[in-house]
């Protein structure tokens, strides 16, 4: 292949990759082995750490809101991770049709923005714009005749609150992946449908979808591991109240571990939320081939 | 999609303004979500100017009624507002050069230097892309925690210089250069630090802007880690600043509070302005890989 240098392959290529590999088994390698040690003891940062066996993993299974959160994790899953998909698609249809490009860039910067926005900072504002009795949002529905909704003290009312602010915050994620993705589909694919006498749900069925599956699995897929771990938002906008309901694992094994200074115990739970997000990975990957076209230059 | 039926049949055709019921009320839908993503905007900065004591006062405003500017000298006032702001430039200035540049360096190892394992190695680290930050967060901390690090900037720079995606994203990049440059340059005596630097680098610079645009977003608006290693005010990043300073104002001055919250989009406002193309590629690139 390449000649003429003195030093060996072997021994350039490792010094190149000396730093990144440094750093990889500083913060990644070795963390992920402590957790998994950790995970056995019983440790507070302060006394050593102490074997203990499986009594971490027994105590996990018996840990009533472990069970909670975990639960409302996958309230969160089953809320958030259709929204993104379908109402992110949904809007990227509507601002794909032909309308006039400076009309599109427009629209991509309305949808867009509030990703970019410091995300702590507009949760904070959220907060007062959702509050039940001086909350933007309720006056507005107050003139639409729509009671006072109890956005934080109903253990039900406070998902629809973190759904609105997820929307807010993160369609534009989902959106731009699919503007992408229907640009990406060549026009050719649509006139041959049309020349067949397809209509356009026949076309939108045919054509479009199988073409933007792949963009919808990666959405599914990103999205899905995002709300798997979500933290942010209920942390910031509900503080997972009202008392536990609306709280994550995620805040859970936050507030095990740098509240209560279980490491151990923590490391665990932090491990339990690892298998999962891989099973479910795997899980849409491995169904994926049924329902996912990748048949495209 | 792009064609609504018109009222009258035969109408229909690819126009720039959609005819027809269905346009019209795709359009209204529209411009309807389009008020609700940008009206919590025109609200955090007309409240912002807002005198205090009217900061809740009803109707919410869409267009400023005030002009009083004090609350913005209130955030400096009772917050260090400007560290804040700059403390979050530096870390993530610091972590998006420092891993570009190991990232780099690894990618140029992975596409352009054959030595045995490359592939094994290059496998270990995608695998990280999988590690959830919540596992090794923890012995994180405790390695911090011994090494007296926390509450200090480095707690959060160190961990931030590896970032496998990095490594992913300038490697595939770098895979689509022709060979024939490195050999030609080997060929004049050229040194491998000597090509890296001054041809495989320049040549992957797209991808370096674009991983250095998404990986600035993700550190700018981390809210997790800052909140686990930070404690003292005048080290706090942007984020967890702003939950500093809502405890300080209470519920009592709204306006101050969203006069925070309109400051704290500047920067990503000039992102927005000065890095959505590097964005968009990047997306793109990121999407169409998978």
């Amino acid at each position: 292949m390449i000649a003429g240098h003195k030093m060996s392959n072997a021994i350039v290529g490792l010094l190149f990759l000396a730093p990144a590999l440094l750093f990889f088994i500083w913060f990644i390698g070795e963390p992920v082995a402590a957790a998994i040690y950790l995970s056995f003891t019983k440790y507070n940062v302060i006394t050593p750490a102490k074997w203990i066996g499986f009594d971490n993993i027994k105590h996990l299974f018996a840990d009533g809101r472990l069970w909670l959160t975990y639960g409302n994790t996958f309230k969160y899953i089953a809320i958030l991770t259709p929204m993104h998909a379908i109402l992110g698609l949904l809007i990227a249809l509507a601002v794909n049709r032909n309308i006039a490009k400076g009309w599109k860039y427009v629209y991509r910067t309305i949808f867009y923005f509030p990703v970019l926005a410091t995300s702590a900072a507009v949760a904070v504002a959220w907060q007062f714009i959702l509050n039940t009795d001086f909350g933007v949002l309720n006056y507005v529905l107050g003139k639409f005749g729509a009671g006072p909704i109890p956005w934080m003290q109903s253990p039900r009312w406070v998902y629809l609150a973190v759904a609105i602010y997820s929307f807010w915050k993160f369609i534009g994620n989902a959106f731009l992946y699919y503007m992408i993705g229907l640009q990406s589909i060549p026009e050719p694919l649509y006139d041959a449908a049309k020349i067949d006498g397809a209509g356009k749900i026949q076309i939108f069925f045919s054509v479009t979808l199988p073409m933007l599956s792949p963009t919808i699995f990666f959405v599914l897929v990103t999205t899905l591991i995002g709300a798997t771990q979500i933290f942010d938002e209920p942390y910031l906008i509900t503080a997972g109240g009202p008392g536990d309901a609306s709280r994550s694992v995620n805040m859970y094994i936050y507030e095990v571990a740098f509240q209560h200074h279980e490491m151990g115990y923590a490391s665990a739970l932090s491990l339990s939320l690892f298998l999962i997000i891989l099973c479910v990975t795997m899980f849409q990957f491995s169904i994926s081939h049924k329902w996912v076209n990748y048949d495209r230059e | 999609m792009e064609v609504s039926k018109g009222w009258i049949a035969g109408t229909a055709r690819r126009t720039v303004l959609p005819i027809g019921l269905g346009g019209v009320v795709l359009e209204g839908a529209l411009l309807a979500l389009s008020f609700f993503m940008i009206a919590p905007f025109l609200w955090i900065v007309s409240t912002s100017l807002r005198l205090p004591q009217d900061s809740f006062s009803l109707p919410p405003a869409i267009f400023p009624t005030a002009w009083h500017i004090g609350n913005y000298a209130e955030v400096f006032a009772k917050v260090p507002f400007f560290d804040f702001i700059f403390n979050s430039l530096k870390i993530c200035l610091i972590i998006v050069i420092g891993h570009v540049f190991i990232s780099s360096m690894a990618a140029f190892a992975f596409s352009r230097i054959a030595f045995a394992g490359r592939n094994v190695l290059f496998l270990v680290f995608l695998s990280g892309l999988m590690i959830p930050g919540q596992v090794t967060i923890i012995p994180q901390f405790i390695m911090m925690s011994k090494l007296g690090l926390v509450d200090t900037h480095l707690a959060l720079i160190l961990p931030g210089l590896i970032n496998p995606f990095g490594i992913f994203m300038i490697r595939q990049t770098m895979m689509t250069i022709s060979y024939t440059y490195d050999e030609a340059a080997y060929m004049d005596g050229a040194s491998r630090v000597w090509v890296f630097w001054k041809i495989i680098l320049p040549m992957a610079f797209p991808a370096v802007v674009v991983t250095s645009v998404i990986s600035f977003i993700a550190h700018w608006n981390d809210f997790f880690r800052p909140l686990i290693f930070l404690n003292s005010f005048e080290k706090m990043t942007l984020p967890i600043g702003m939950t500093a300073l809502t405890g300080a104002f209470g519920t009592g001055n709204l306006s101050a509070i969203l006069a925070g919250v309109t400051l704290s989009l500047v920067v990503p406002l000039l992102l927005y302005i000065f890095g959505q193309k590097y964005l968009l590629d990047g997306i793109t690139a990121g999407g169409l890989k998978l």
